[in-house]
Order: structure tokens, then sequence, then C-alpha cells
């Protein structure tokens, strides 16, 4: 697809998914039953990011928190180009889970869901938030 | 406090250079900036360089051929929006009286790093997770449709506008043919909605200004504004798309600061890196309510024979958005529009011109950073 690179300097990106070294991993934990992250003890704001210096909106100090795996879907897309290892295509949304934090997931099936569909988290691929429709 | 004015600008040509030197783009810049001010090189006191890629060092490479050592010079990344923050640094500069004569540069050089979309960022725990630059944008352009049911055809009529405006842009990176709304829906699938036409290209190109005061020079434009903001947070208290917020918060201060209404700007150069983003910016700046912004193209107001003519250079999705350069590209196009000089792509009024950069990427930030400047003609 590239003749990037080929019999000529090359500049080099960080992450082994496109030919650099590996990095930490940034993405949101999912331990089988829930999404980890913190949360502020002071105004209850939830990320799911860790080692935050403190709570981004209040100054508060942050928990540990475990996040429900399932919410609403903000919006949603089916991408339709290779990105990094994955061959397309691949659905992608961000769900507000239920009293928690907006997150990106995968989409177990492929397709533009309406506003507010709800979801649950089910697992990881390859380390990505993996969801589909909540089973009632 | 010192009135910054605008003396100069210059660009190269945009397009894929993966066999020219990044240095030689910068310099093709600088040189038509420095002729278009009038001054010599030596009379610069400061540079400030705007870039997203660099290479690390690209500034005092570029500077070993400009003869102009020992100035102070720092470099900016600011995503998108590095080339006008950089610029902002220098108005800033002029208007507390730190430097008379400032040599402002965007340069990024993309075909040597992408073969297509921006690969994300892997630090990035959305990067990480594969959301490509389109993705995230194709997020906000479903959110759209859903709430406030935005057609495909409202999309597809941002890009039809931008690329015709294009095609009389001799430095377009995308000038061989207009398409229509249906070529435009027709072409292949990006992330949907957006199609390939409807997603900036993949470009190389650098752009330059110089930043001074008041010198009695009738070209010269006045910067009646000059405002940058960085991100804030957007997660699940956030209702409005995603990069509204911070171009609104800054078209608020650059409006208040120049002392005008939306409705005074007689042309507009913004952020259309996809077609989703013209309009959500368009509401931003307050030329449509929220959810109408994508009747202004259809309309034809947007159009360079409307009633406020927006991205007459052709835009990012036509003139092409080498990172750096974009936001000094913008700037250049106000200017030849400000003082009559644009051409085939001139518009009728010209009087006053505003220029919005917007930066983004960063996972859980309504932007990285928004930089808006409004200028005008001091007849």
């Amino acid at each position: 697809m590239s003749d990037l690179g080929v019999g000529r300097p090359t500049k080099r990106r960080a992450g082994s998914a496109v030919g650099g070294l590996p990095v930490a991993d940034p993405r949101p934990t999912f331990d089988g039953g829930a999404v980890l992250g913190t949360r502020c003890a002071e105004c209850r704001y939830p990320t799911a990011q860790q080692e935050l210096p403190w709570c981004p909106v209040c100054y508060g100090a942050m928990d540990d928190a475990r996040f429900a795996r399932t919410g609403q879907v903000w919006s949603s897309t089916v991408v339709a180009i290779p990105v990094g290892t994955h061959r397309p295509p691949f659905g992608l949304a961000y769900l507000d889970l239920d009293d928690g934090p907006r997150v990106l997931v995968h989409l177990a099936e492929p397709a533009v869901l309406e506003l507010g569909a709800r979801l649950e988290i089910t697992g990881t691929d390859d380390g990505n938030l993996l969801a589909s429709r909540e089973v009632q | 406090m010192e009135q910054a004015m605008l003396w100069g600008v210059g660009t190269s040509a945009y397009g894929r250079f993966p066999d020219r030197r990044v240095e030689s783009l910068a310099w093709t810049a600088v040189a038509e900036a420095v002729r278009d001010a009038g001054i010599e090189p030596g009379e610069i006191d400061a540079i400030i360089v705007g870039s997203v890629f660099g290479p690390p060092g690209v500034a005092t490479r570029v500077q070993r051929g400009l003869g102009i050592p020992g100035v102070p010079m720092w470099t900016v990344e600011n995503a998108c929006a590095s080339g006008t923050s950089a610029y902002h640094e220098a108005v800033e500069a002029v208007r507390l009286g730190r430097f008379g004569c400032v040599l402002v540069l965007g340069v990024d050089q993309m075909s040597t790093l992408f073969s297509g979309a921006i690969v994300p960022e892997a630090t990035d725990p959305e990067g990480a997770s594969s959301l490509p630059l389109p993705g995230l944008y194709a997020l906000q352009a479903q959110r759209y449709v859903g709430e406030f049911g935005v057609t495909p055809d409202q999309l597809a009529a941002v890009a039809v506008k931008n690329k015709r405006n294009g095609t009389d842009n001799p430095r377009a990176q995308l000038r061989d043919a207009v398409p229509t709304v249906q070529e435009v829906l027709d072409s292949r699938m990006i992330a949907e909605p957006l199609t390939f036409l409807q997603c900036c290209p993949t470009s190389d190109g650098a752009g330059a200004a110089i930043v001074g005061g008041e010198r009695g020079n009738p070209n010269d434009l006045r910067i009646e504004s000059s405002v940058l903001v960085s991100g804030a947070l957007w997660d699940h208290r956030s209702e409005e798309a995603w990069g509204y917020a911070s171009v609104a918060r800054a078209a608020e201060k650059a409006f208040a600061e120049a002392g005008r209404t939306s409705r005074e700007i007689d042309v507009l150069e913004v952020h259309d890196a996809f077609t989703i983003g013209e309009i959500i910016t368009l509401e931003a700046l307050g030329l449509a309510p929220r959810g109408k912004g994508a009747e202004l193209a259809p309309s034809g107001y947007t159009t360079r024979d409307g009633v406020q003519p927006v991205n007459p250079s052709g835009g990012l999705l036509s003139r092409g958005h080498p990172l750096g350069a974009t936001g000094m590209a913008q700037l250049a196009e106000i200017s030849w529009q400000l003082r009559g000089r644009a051409g085939a792509r001139q518009v009728a009024r010209h009087r006053v011109g505003l220029v919005e950069t917007m930066g983004g990427g960063a996972a859980g930030m309504d932007g990285n950073a928004c930089v808006i400047t409004i200028l005008s003609t001091q007849s």
C-alpha cells in the first residue's frame, strides 16, 4: 500500500502497531465485570484515566473505581479504512457508561446505532473495549 | 499597548512533495512573506514556528538559510492550530512591545510520514483504540444526523462548495474538478457518513507571515483581535459535539476583543478538515444556530458570492492540510482577500476577515487548541 521508507531515510512514530517501539497501554481496563478507572471523592466525577494528580473538575482526591459495563450510545460510526492492526469495516461508538465516564468502544457487529442505544461491554479485543447490544 | 499589524504573508504550494526538503518549502513561504512586507530579512527580531510533526530541529535548519542568527526563536505545537498559535504569540509579543517585527512560520511535511489517514497516536487512549481522525469527526457527524436530522446531501454540499473554490486557487492541492453532490456521496466510504471527498488530503506545505507594529503602510492589515484557547474536558457531561465548545470559547473572546458581531465578518477561512467540521465551526462562530449550520452551504449563504463567503481558498478540503502550515495558509488567503488581491477567488465585500483554526485529537478534551483572529483593512 505504501512505498514509504523504500530506499530512503525514514521518520518513525511511537507504537508497535505502526512499526515503532512499544508504548505503555493508555486504554481503559476491563476486568470482566467492570471498567476500571477513578472517581473523585468530593464531586464524584468519574474517569477511565488512572494516575491523575487530582480531580480535573474540583481538585479533590481520586479513588479507584469500578464502572458499570452498560451504558448508552452517544454516537457511533463504521470505519471503512484500515487503521493500525484493524481491517475494515469496524464499528466504533462513544458509550456513556451508566453512572460512569464516556468511553470509546469497538462494536462486536459493525453498524451505525441509534443515539441512546443500550450496549454492554462484553470483553476486550486486542486490548480494545468490545461492546454489543445489551441483553434485556 | 501597540497595535499589531499584519505586514506580509507568503506560502508554498500545497501538495505531496516527498522529494522536497522541508526547509525548501519553508524558504519559499518566508521569501514571499518578506517580499510582501517590503522588509529586509535583517529587520526580523524574532522567529516563531508552528509545526506538529517537525521534524525536531526544523526551525533551526530553516533559520540556517535565512541569515537571521541569534534572535529569539521557538517552536510551538498545538495540533492543527500550531501555525496560528505561533502567529498568536507573535501578535501578543508585538502588542506588548517585546518585538517589533516577527517572522511566523508554519510548516509540515505529511507525505513522508503517512500514506493515507494520519496514524493515530499510540500513547492516546483513543488513538491506541484505532480511532482515526476521520472516525472522530464521523462520530460527530453521526451525532448531528441523529440529533438534528442533518442529511448526507447537506454534508456533501460543503465539499462541493470548497472544492469549487479550490479550482481557482493555483496553490491548492486538489483543483482538477468540481464534484457534484452525488459524486461526493458516491466516493468511497472512509467512516460513516464521511466519504473520501469529505476528507482533506495528506499534504506538505508551509506558510509564513510578518507581524509588526503600526508603520504607516496602507497595505498592512489591522489585527483587531487574536485569541488562543486550549482545550477543556469533553466527557459524559458534554451534549455538544466534540470541538464545538473550544471554538465557541475562542469566538466569544475574539468578537469581544474586536468589538464586532459575527454578522460583520465579510469573509472567513475556517477549519474544514472534514465537512462536518465546517458546519460545527460555523455554528460555534454564530453564523447559524446549533443544528442549523448544515443549511449554510446548500443555501448559498457561504458560497463565494454569498452573504458570508467561507473558505474561498478551497479550505483544507481542497487546498490541503499540512497541519502546522494550515493556519498560516488561512491567514494568507484572508490577507489576499482583504487587500483585493485574490484574483479569480476575490469576494465582493472584503473589509473584515476572520481566520479560525482548531486543533484536536487528544482524547477526552474538546480540542487541543483553537485560535481565532479578526483582521481588517485600514480604509
